[in-house]
C-alpha cells in the first residue's frame, strides 16, 4: 500500500513537471531535425555542385560538411562553415535584421516574427545562408530576387516585377550571377562594395535601408543623377510602386542650393 | 449573535488572505524565476522596444551587463560601420571649440538621444524632433538666410538631414551634383568576378555519410 502511495506521489510529481514542460515548450529553441536524404537527391546535389564555382575552386563536400577539427560529419552546416571563406558576407549578414537573432544566440529569424507583410507559405522558414542561397549551385541569380520574393509580400517587393529595373534584369540577366547592369533587390539592399582589390557584398540588409539619403548616395547614385535619385526615394508612393515611373516631385532642397549658388556667384568679384 | 458570526468569520478571512498573498508571491517568484531560467526574458521588458531592436528584445544581455548603464561600446558592437564617419563624433567634440556645446546635449553618449524602451519619435530617437535647436537655432533664425522660417522640428524628420552622416546633404555635395542627367553616362556598380582554380570538378569526397541523414 505504502509503495503504491509513493508511486502515486511520484506520478503526480512527474505530471506536474511534464505540464510545466509543455507550458514552457515554445520557449525552447527549435531542435533541427535532419531530413533523410535519398540516393536520387544526393545525385542531383552532386550534379549541381559539379558545375558550380565551389567545385572549380576545390570546395568539396567535406569542406562544409565536416568539422574542421574533429572531422565529424555535419548534415546541416551552419553559417560558421560559410564564414571560413566568406567572412565579410557572414559578418555583415549577422548585423542586419536577417541575422541579428543568430548573432545574439537566439533562434534564427523567421518571417512569422516580421512586422512587414510576409507570404503565408514562408512563415516558418529560418534565416541562414542556405535560406536565400542554393549553396550547391552557388548561383546568386536566384538569391538576388527570387529568394527575397519567397517571403516578402509588401507592395514595394511585389511591384518589383513591374518595374523598369526588373525589365533590365530580365533582358540581360546572366548566370551564375547578375552582371553590373542588372538591378535586382540585392543591388540596392545588399549592395556590392569595392574593398581593396575585392568586390564584397554587404549582407547587412538594414544598412542602406534607412535613412533614405544613405540609400540615395550609396546605391541610387551609382547609376542615377542626384536630383532624380532624391526626388524618387523621398516619394513614398513611388517607393511603394518600386519606381515604376519617373519622379514628379521637385524637392525644395535643390531650389535652396540653386538660390545659394546664385547669391554666391553674385557676391564673387 | 453578530459577534459570534464575526468571530467565526475573521480568522478564516485572515487565513484566506494570507494564503492568497503567499500563493501570489510564490506564483510570481516561480513565474519570474522560470522566465529567467528558461531564457524567456521578455517579461522583464520595461516598455516598447524600437523597430531596430525589437527582434532580439528578449536577449537582455545583448545590451545590458547586469544593471550597469548601456555604454557606447555596447552600441558600437553592431553599429560601428554606420558610425565610421560620424560628423557629430568624438573628433569634433573633443575639440575645445565645440566641447562646450556638449552641455546642451551630451552628443558623445549614444543613449543621450537613443534611449530604449521609451517612446520613439522616429529612427530610434527618443528626444523630441526639434533636438537640433539645442545648438542650431540660428539656422532658422537668421544665421543662414536660406533656412529662415523653417520649422524647428523638420531638419531630420523631413528626411533632409542626417545627424551622424552629412555627406549626402552637404551644400558642397549637392552643388557638385546639381543638374546631372537622370541616368549617369556609365553605371558605377562593381562587377563581381569569381576566379576558380580548376577547369573540371574534382570527385565528390563524401557520399554515404549523407544517406544516414543524422549528425
Amino acid at each position: 500500500m505504502r509503495i503504491r502511495d509513493k508511486d502515486k506521489g511520484i506520478r503526480r510529481y512527474l505530471s506536474v513537471i511534464f505540464s510545466f514542460m509543455i507550458f514552457f515548450l515554445p520557449i525552447f529553441p527549435q531542435v533541427a531535425i535532419a531530413d533523410n536524404v535519398s540516393q536520387a537527391q544526393l545525385q542531383k546535389i552532386e550534379q549541381q555542385w559539379q558545375t558550380s564555382a565551389h567545385a572549380l575552386a576545390e570546395v568539396n563536400c567535406s569542406s562544409c560538411h565536416q568539422n574542421e577539427e574533429t572531422k565529424a560529419f555535419m548534415a546541416k552546416p551552419t553559417e560558421e562553415s560559410c564564414k571560413s571563406c566568406h567572412e565579410n558576407s557572414v559578418d555583415t549578414f549577422l548585423l542586419g535584421k536577417h541575422g541579428i537573432r543568430t548573432l545574439e544566440g537566439m533562434s534564427p529569424l523567421t518571417p512569422a516574427m516580421a512586422h512587414l507583410p510576409m507570404k503565408d507559405g514562408s512563415l516558418d522558414k529560418q534565416m541562414n545562408c542556405n535560406t536565400c542561397h542554393n549553396v550547391h549551385t552557388v548561383n546568386t541569380y536566384q538569391a538576388s530576387v527570387d529568394s527575397c520574393l519567397t517571403c516578402h509580400s509588401d507592395r514595394h517587393s511585389l511591384n518589383y516585377k513591374n518595374s523598369p529595373h526588373a525589365n533590365i534584369f530580365q533582358e540581360i540577366g546572366t548566370l551564375p550571377r547578375p552582371n553590373q547592369n542588372s538591378v535586382t533587390c540585392a543591388t540596392c539592399h545588399l549592395p556590392r562594395e569595392v574593398s581593396g582589390d575585392k568586390v564584397l557584398v554587404n549582407h547587412n540588409n538594414t544598412y542602406t535601408l534607412k535613412p533614405r539619403d544613405r540609400m540615395a548616395k550609396e546605391v541610387c547614385m551609382n547609376c542615377h543623377g542626384l536630383e532624380h535619385a532624391f526626388n524618387s526615394i523621398f516619394d513614398d508612393e513611388l517607393v511603394e510602386a518600386n519606381f515604376a515611373r519617373p519622379p514628379t516631385q521637385k524637392l525644395p532642397t535643390f531650389k535652396l542650393v540653386r538660390d545659394h549658388e546664385k547669391k554666391r556667384s553674385r557676391s564673387l568679384p | 449573535m453578530a459577534r459570534n458570526v464575526s468571530r467565526g468569520f475573521r480568522p478564516f478571512a485572515l487565513l484566506s488572505s494570507k494564503f492568497a498573498i503567499i500563493g501570489a508571491m510564490i506564483i510570481l517568484v516561480l513565474w519570474l524565476g522560470s522566465a529567467f531560467a528558461f531564457d524567456s526574458q521578455s517579461v522583464f521588458l520595461p516598455g516598447e522596444t524600437s523597430d531596430g531592436h525589437v527582434l532580439f528584445e528578449a536577449s537582455c544581455k545583448s545590451c545590458h551587463e547586469g544593471f550597469k548603464p548601456v555604454s557606447n561600446d555596447t552600441c558600437n558592437r553592431c553599429h560601428e560601420a554606420e558610425m565610421a564617419k560620424d560628423i557629430h563624433g568624438a573628433k569634433k567634440f573633443r575639440d575645445p571649440r565645440w566641447a562646450e556645446l556638449r552641455e546642451n546635449i551630451d552628443v558623445l553618449t549614444c543613449t543621450a538621444c537613443h534611449q530604449e524602451h521609451v517612446h520613439m519619435f522616429s529612427r530610434g530617437v527618443n528626444l523630441p524632433p526639434d533636438l537640433c535647436m539645442a545648438c542650431h537655432q540660428g539656422v532658422i533664425d537668421g544665421d543662414l538666410a536660406s533656412h529662415d522660417g523653417f520649422e524647428p522640428d523638420g531638419c531630420w524628420t523631413g528626411g533632409c538631414h542626417n545627424f551622424h552622416d552629412h555627406r549626402s546633404i552637404s551644400t558642397a555635395f549637392l552643388r557638385e551634383n546639381l543638374d546631372q542627367p537622370w541616368m549617369l553616362p556609365k553605371p558605377k556598380l562593381p562587377e563581381r568576378v569569381v576566379t576558380t582554380k580548376l577547369d573540371t570538378a574534382p570527385k565528390a569526397d563524401l557520399s554515404q555519410e549523407f544517406l544516414g541523414g543524422g549528425i
